[in-house]
């Protein structure tokens, strides 16, 4: 009974990097494009990179925009704030849509259906139709959930912290870069098409639109949900079994360790989003820099995601070989709460040159933070990942949206009050991490609890007539793959055999 | 933030007397403006114009005009219009105010400025005005001014309404690229129907 058959014809096919009994990626090759894993990463990173240029499009151009639309500053600050809180629920919507349909077509649906708000950008008129469009556009951030969902099918426990850093944190590379680009395309269409101000940013917004559209058609025609198919075949050959909504529902939100994340990634990942929205009038403001410098600034935090969240990935995967999922999570902690520190000193800082050196090193903590908790998250559960995903992601953005509402709205904290403050919040909201305890390996303080094993845990999400049915396949190899979280001193402790079979 | 604001016009009231910072409350309104619109006209930008007209205000008598060597007429906000806005704040300090963003005339100084016509440029905003002109010495600071309004700011304003940016071209362009990505996602997921169908 314990044992799955192993389907021949499946074990003879090839794939280009080593792969475990999941057929998912034992190793990382950065420029290797080989179908299905590799490929799926650059897939995922590029189409979630267009997205978040979309999403932060505006930002660069508002002074044009905010003329040409008559904005003021709280229609701006609204806007602002409708742009990332638009994900929270496309999060979670996202996860389960990833659960049940596969990370391919729930992505590459996802930005074909906000393609039309970055488009229609280009017509908006007035203070309301400026909100709307920022607000559909930011659903487009819940493709963060399909690109660590697709990582986390696509690579092994020992690899997925990387995999899913580097595609998440190239990503949100997007935010930083779209500072440097859209300027540039108005420009460009400014002098050499010779447009007004007032046209020309409507044309640049076609750029990040058209890069979005392209994005979708690249993962639906050249994606595939898993190393062995896409879940339409799989799930017609038996392989897959088309899971029951509420039941991965009821799985992901009755899981404690789901909300935790969620709280705690707001903390880093909310504060990231935060600080993309204002660190440029911060630095324009109490420094008196030009809006050009104060962009370039804006831009290198942003930046700062091409190596600071994947280094936070490898961090967890490292950490894990020795240390299993409680160095995981200690590694998480630490971070997170000096970056909390660095967020606190930022806002006491008097002068230009300090300030923007503090920036650059809260920006390497709290990104690799992000990069922490999603080292964690694939582990949470196998049955809704998609969900747990989610709800990680969403609570992010939830973070985005308080530490905005709460300390940058309104005149009543100056700027540096508030980003002083939000240090204190990370730093609060970081202790709960200690609450976080997987069974089968630990927590912060305590250890695993004896005689019990990875499959108590992932098969626990299942009913004993689904099993009955062998529904639960997946999370069977999965439970053996994440062994590994034992870290070295509990790979040492006797496996327990096989569960007696239950007939 | 009124902590900061405090801290700011405290700071600029200790540097009035430092040279190179201008304040405009120390400015003699020496000038007298006209401008072509009236009270509470709505002008086009892009299609009308504007006629200034500037010269010495009669009732102000100590004054050399011999310093005078520089004329600038300047388009600028009506409080109204900077309300929630803070980059079009008025700030005593010439060089961090931000009330006149746009320059209609820009000329040495020749005695009067007569009827000089400009046409409202594409990139004027929609917004309330009124016209202000300052006079600069040598050194480029300026020296004295003038405007359409009174000191409230209250007094003969207009309106410019300021283009759209919107083509019938972007318009269209818009609208299909975006029926083409909604009608895409229809097509993958007949694609997709199909494809289940189709293995066994």
């Amino acid at each position: 009974m314990g044992e799955v058959a192993s389907n021949p014809e499946k074990n003879d096919r090839k794939f280009a990097l080593p792969v475990d009994s999941e057929h998912k990626a034992t190793e990382f090759r950065l420029f290797s494009v080989a179908t299905p894993h590799m490929r799926a990463f650059h897939l995922s990173w590029i189409s979630f990179f267009a997205c978040f240029v979309s999403t932060f499009a505006a930002p660069p151009l508002i002074p044009i925009i905010r003329d040409n639309l008559n904005l003021t500053a709280t229609d701006i600050g609204n806007a602002g704030i409708a742009a990332v809180s638009g994900a929270v629920f496309a999060r979670v919507a996202m996860g389960t849509a990833c659960d049940l349909f596969g990370p391919r077509l729930a992505s590459s649906s996802l930005i074909l259906l906000t393609a039309p708000a970055v488009f229609l950008s280009a017509i908006a008129n007035s203070p309301a139709a400026f909100l709307m469009v920022r607000f559909f556009t930011g659903f487009s951030l819940a493709t963060f959930v399909s690109t660590q969902f697709w990582m986390s099918s696509m690579f092994s426990p020992t690899v997925v912290g990387t995999a899913n850093g580097l595609s998440g944190g190239w990503g949100n590379l997007g935010g930083g870069a779209t500072q440097l680009i859209m300027p540039l395309v108005f420009s460009l269409i400014h002098s050499s098409i010779g447009s007004t101000k007032f046209t020309a940013w409507r044309i640049a917004f076609f750029i990040p639109a058209l890069f979005q559209t392209l994005s979708a058609y690249a993962i639906f025609f050249l994606g595939q949900d898993m190393p062995d198919g896409n879940y339409v075949r799989l799930e017609k050959s038996g392989e897959k079994h088309k899971d029951n909504f509420s039941q991965v529902f009821y799985h992901a939100i009755t899981n404690y360790r789901g909300w935790i994340l969620a709280l705690t990634y707001g903390y880093c990942f909310g504060v990231e989003l935060t600080i993309d929205n204002i660190i440029a009038q911060y630095f324009y403001d109490r420094f008196d820099v030009n809006l050009h410098t104060a962009g370039i600034i804006a831009a290198s935090f942003g930046l700062a995601n091409l190596f600071s969240r994947p280094g936070g990935g490898m961090l967890s995967d490292f950490v894990a070989r020795r240390f299993g999922m409680r160095g995981r999570l200690w590694t998480l902690w630490v971070v997170q709460m000096v970056g909390g520190l660095l967020c606190l000193l930022l806002g006491k800082i008097g002068s230009l040159s300090g300030s923007v050196a503090v920036m650059l090193v809260f920006s390497v903590f709290v990104q690799a933070a992000c990069g922490l908790t999603f080292g964690v998250v694939p582990f949470v559960s196998r049955r809704s990942l998609g969900v747990i995903s989610g709800m990680t992601g969403g609570g992010g953005n939830v973070g985005a949206v308080l530490t905005q509402v709460i300390f940058f709205r309104g005149s009543r904290y100056s700027t540096e009050e508030g980003i002083s403050l939000m240090g204190v919040m990370i730093m609060c909201c970081t202790l709960v991490i200690m609450l976080i305890y997987f069974p089968q390996w630990g927590g912060l303080f305590c250890g695993p609890r004896k005689g019990v094993t990875e499959e108590d845990y992932y098969l626990s999400e299942w009913s004993a007539a689904e099993k009955e049915q062998g529904f639960h396949k997946m999370s069977m190899k999965f439970s053996e793959n994440s062994r590994r979280e034992r870290g070295r001193k509990g790979a040492a402790a006797p496996v327990q055999s096989d569960p007696p079979t239950i007939v | 933030m009124k902590f900061l604001l405090l801290q700011v016009s405290l700071l600029l009231f200790l540097l009035k007397t430092t040279n190179g910072e201008v304040l405009f409350s120390s400015l003699p309104r020496s000038l007298v403006v006209v401008a072509s619109a009236m009270e509470g006209q709505v002008l086009k930008a892009g299609e009308d114009g504007i006629t200034v007209s500037v010269g010495l205000n009669q009732t102000v008598t100590n004054q050399t005009n011999e310093s005078f060597k520089k004329v600038k007429v300047k388009l600028c906000y009506a409080p109204v219009s900077q309300v929630d806005r803070k980059w079009r704040k008025t700030h005593d300090n010439l060089k961090t105010d931000r009330t006149c963003q746009y320059t209609i005339y820009d000329r040495p100084y020749d005695g009067k400025v007569e009827g000089f016509k400009w046409d409202i440029e594409k990139d004027v905003p929609t917004a309330t005005y009124f016209v202000r002109s300052y006079v600069y010495n040598d050194a480029n600071e300026e020296i004295a001014y003038g405007q359409t309004t009174n000191d409230k700011k209250s007094d003969n304003l207009f309106v410019i309404q300021g283009i759209s940016g919107r083509h019938m071209s972007i318009d269209i362009a818009s609208v299909c690229f975006s029926v083409f990505a909604l009608l895409s996602l229809v097509g993958f997921f007949v694609i997709e129907k199909r494809q289940s169908k189709v293995k066994s």
